[in-house]
């Protein structure tokens, strides 16, 4: 059905043993030069659940901590303007605190993705990465003259659920950098949408993994809803000071309390934009999950499988000659 | 006279007064200038300087972009700036903010019920109100503009090798991605044709399903190709990671994290002690930052082509960094001229420094190299100069 020919399959050029005339796809461990081999046979498909997930990118556990820890200290720069203690003299506080934020969170970032990724990344995860983020990062102007209509994380939400929470959250950074990259919008909120995105990938991975079939549908569209708002709670939190200055009604007041700040900014996210662009984009979420949902997933788990993420691979010696052992 | 003594003297002056080749800046080289820019315009609510820093960035942007697809994007920042100043002031009609005295108009009032946090709109509107959002909005608007700018001149795609090492493996994949994306669209068109050879003319949901998921499935196994070929080359062999740097790294990336907790509570809270504040947030920032290097030193890696920084990199930085510096001595000396006044009412005025300050920013428009068009062909400099002695 693909309309892809193997016309530059590197493979049959690269493994000794293989004529190059005949570019038969080997379908089991694509990716592997020749002196690697499989340590066992690919995992028995006897249940179809075998890969209903698979992890692309392993999170260590020093990974966890630094993620754990960034996205508090994220949390704490996304929600500054409920965080401040009702005080009169926090105005220049208040002034001097978002610029560092602007400065830090890049930093912060750039460490979690660092830790993530150190060791290596494996080059098929790092392939997939590449392609996923190129196609979120070309959906996302697809809707982005229409008010609301969000495409970006429709397919992130789909691919954190199969690959796994680390490669939720660096699909989601990933694909907002290149997109950002690619329509010129870099600017200090690219880190918070990195961030926020990221997020939306990692829980799309957390989700339970039990559910199958139409439930498992239900369960990514209801999450899509929950994201899109959760989302423009957050860009609009951050935002909010900056957006409308202070003074007005709807603005943010450093001497009152949090719990009067959350009902001001709440009726300030109201009047800008909850009607629509999140309910927007929550409407595309699910429209695109429950049409697509099913057959993306299968193209993605399909392709998991044959880059068999989980297979264990070992080193072995090279035979006398290069002779292919097969 | 003057004109026959040119010929004999010029032997070297046409080699300097010849414009550089053109090339392209560094990437850096024009976000130091941008955010100098930006960092001088947050210095200020004053409109005159506002609009002059405005025109200063147009003027080296009309002048210096190049004509890739990111240089067109300066005039959506325009369009930004603009609704920002428009939402600051329409908030201000609508929700109020602000007093004063000179009431422009009156519009009739409206009280929402109680649950609304008792808020009322319109009512009186003063110009006080409506300046006051103008020139916050103006100033924050100019700050996107000058972010705008540095879109518009760096070419991402450098940008992105200057990345740190530790990030290596995410910049490659963001290089994949940015080489893929314009592939994609020659696979949708493969996959429509495809389509209307089988005769298929199906619209609305199942057309689309036909149309997307062959696209995914050629990206996906693109991209396992592409990984099959990276890693027949040699890609991801990381070779022995020793582990001592590794713990050190790793504590350093820790310990920055938790001074940046600690900071960041010593920020909002401004009951904490002062050194608990900023001081600890940058403290810990430039502990990860060290981690972060440190950490990239793992694989040694080679550049092709590196960029680098000549004289016109130097300039163009330094022309934005003058600019802030001079703001910020400005707001010591003479602080007033900035912050014009709001009540009582007056015009704004600038005084010399500041507009000397902006100015300089303008510098890079006049003394870099005009960047590469892909069009164009080279330009002969040579041709007039060397035809000058002959006539």
């Amino acid at each position: 059905m693909t309309t892809t020919p193997a016309r530059d399959d590197p493979q049959a050029e690269q493994r000794p043993g293989v004529s190059p005339g005949k570019s038969a796809p080997d379908e089991s461990v694509p990716g592997k030069p020749a002196r690697v081999t499989p340590a066992a046979t690919p995992p028995p498909r006897t249940k179809r659940s075998a890969v209903r997930r698979a992890t692309a990118l392993r999170v260590g556990p020093r990974a966890a901590l630094t993620l754990v820890g960034a996205s508090l200290i994220g949390l704490a720069m996304f929600c500054w303007p409920l965080l401040v203690p009702p005080q009169p003299q926090s105005v220049a506080h208040a002034e001097q605190a978002p610029l560092l934020f602007v400065v830090l969170l890049p930093i912060i970032l750039a460490v979690v993705l660092a830790e993530m990724t150190e060791g290596g990344l494996d080059p098929k995860t790092l392939a997939l990465l590449g392609v996923l983020a190129a196609l979120n990062a070309a959906l996302r102007p697809l809707g982005a003259g229409t008010a609301g209509i969000e495409t970006v994380f429709f397919l992130l939400i789909l691919a954190g659920r199969v690959f796994g929470p680390g490669f939720g959250f660096a699909l989601g950074a990933t694909s907002l950098f290149a997109s950002a990259l690619l329509t010129a919008g870099v600017g200090p909120w690219l880190p918070f949408q990195m961030m926020a995105s990221g997020w939306v990938g990692l829980g799309a991975g957390l989700l339970p993994r039990r559910p199958s079939g139409r439930a498992e549908i239900a369960l990514l569209a209801a999450y899509g809803v929950f994201a899109a708002y959760a989302f423009g709670f957050l860009m609009n939190l951050w935002f909010w000071p900056f957006a409308i200055g202070d003074g007005t009604q709807l603005s943010f007041d450093p001497e009152a309390g949090p719990l009067a700040n959350l009902h001001t900014f709440f009726f300030y996210t109201l009047a800008t934009s909850a009607f629509g662009w999140d309910t927007g984009r929550a409407i595309t979420n699910v429209i695109a999950i429950a049409v697509l949902g099913p057959a993306v997933l299968a193209t993605l788990r399909r392709a998991a499988r044959r880059a068999a993420f989980d297979t264990p691979v070992s080193f072995a010696a090279a035979d006398h000659g290069g002779v292919p052992r097969r | 006279m003057n004109r026959a003594q040119r010929p004999g003297g010029n032997s070297r002056l046409p080699d300097l007064l010849q414009p550089p080749l053109p090339r392209a800046l560094h990437p850096g080289a024009w976000w130091l200038w941008a955010l100098g820019l930006a960092v001088a315009a947050s210095r200020t609510t004053n409109p005159i300087l506002l609009a002059l820093i405005l025109a200063v960035a147009a003027y080296v942007v009309v002048r210096r972009r190049g004509d890739a697809p990111w240089a067109l994007s300066f005039k959506m920042y325009l369009l930004l700036g603009a609704l920002i100043v428009v939402m600051r002031v329409v908030f201000r009609i609508i929700f109020g903010g602000g007093q004063g005295d000179t009431i422009l108009f009156t519009l009739p009032e409206i009280p929402l019920p109680e649950a609304a946090a008792g808020i009322r709109l319109f009512g009186s509107v003063a110009a006080e109100q409506l300046l006051g959002g103008l020139y916050d909005g103006l100033r924050l608007a100019t700050m996107v503009v000058c972010v705008g700018a540095a879109n518009s001149l760096a070419d991402p795609k450098r940008m992105l090798k200057t990345l740190p090492g530790a990030l290596y493996e995410i910049g490659a994949s963001v290089v994949v991605a940015l080489t893929v994306a314009p592939q994609l669209i020659d696979s949708v068109r493969r996959v429509r044709r495809a389509r209307r050879l089988r005769g298929a003319q199906g619209k609305g949901r199942r057309a689309l399903r036909g149309i997307i998921i062959p696209v995914l499935e050629d990206a996906l196994n693109r991209s396992l190709a592409l990984a099959a070929a990276m890693a027949s080359r040699g890609y991801g062999r990381t070779g022995g990671v020793d582990p001592r740097s590794r713990l050190v790294t790793g504590l350093l990336v820790v310990a920055g994290l938790v001074g940046i907790c600690g900071g960041l509570y010593g920020v909002l809270d401004s009951s904490a002690p002062a050194l608990l504040g900023a001081p600890l947030l940058l403290g810990g920032g430039a502990l990860a930052l060290a981690g972060l290097l440190l950490g990239g030193r793992r694989v040694r890696r080679t550049g092709y082509r590196p960029d680098h920084w000549r004289p016109a990199e130097l300039v163009t930085a330094g022309a934005g960094i003058a600019t802030a510096a001079l703001m910020f001595l400005t707001a010591r000396v003479d602080p007033g001229n900035l912050y014009p006044s709001l009540s009582p009412l007056a015009w704004p005025d600038v005084s010399m420094v500041p507009v000397l300050a902006v100015l300089v920013g303008a510098l890079p428009a006049l003394l870099t190299p005009e960047p590469p068009r892909s069009g164009a062909p080279l330009p002969v400099p040579t041709a007039e100069p060397r035809k000058e002695p002959v006539a």
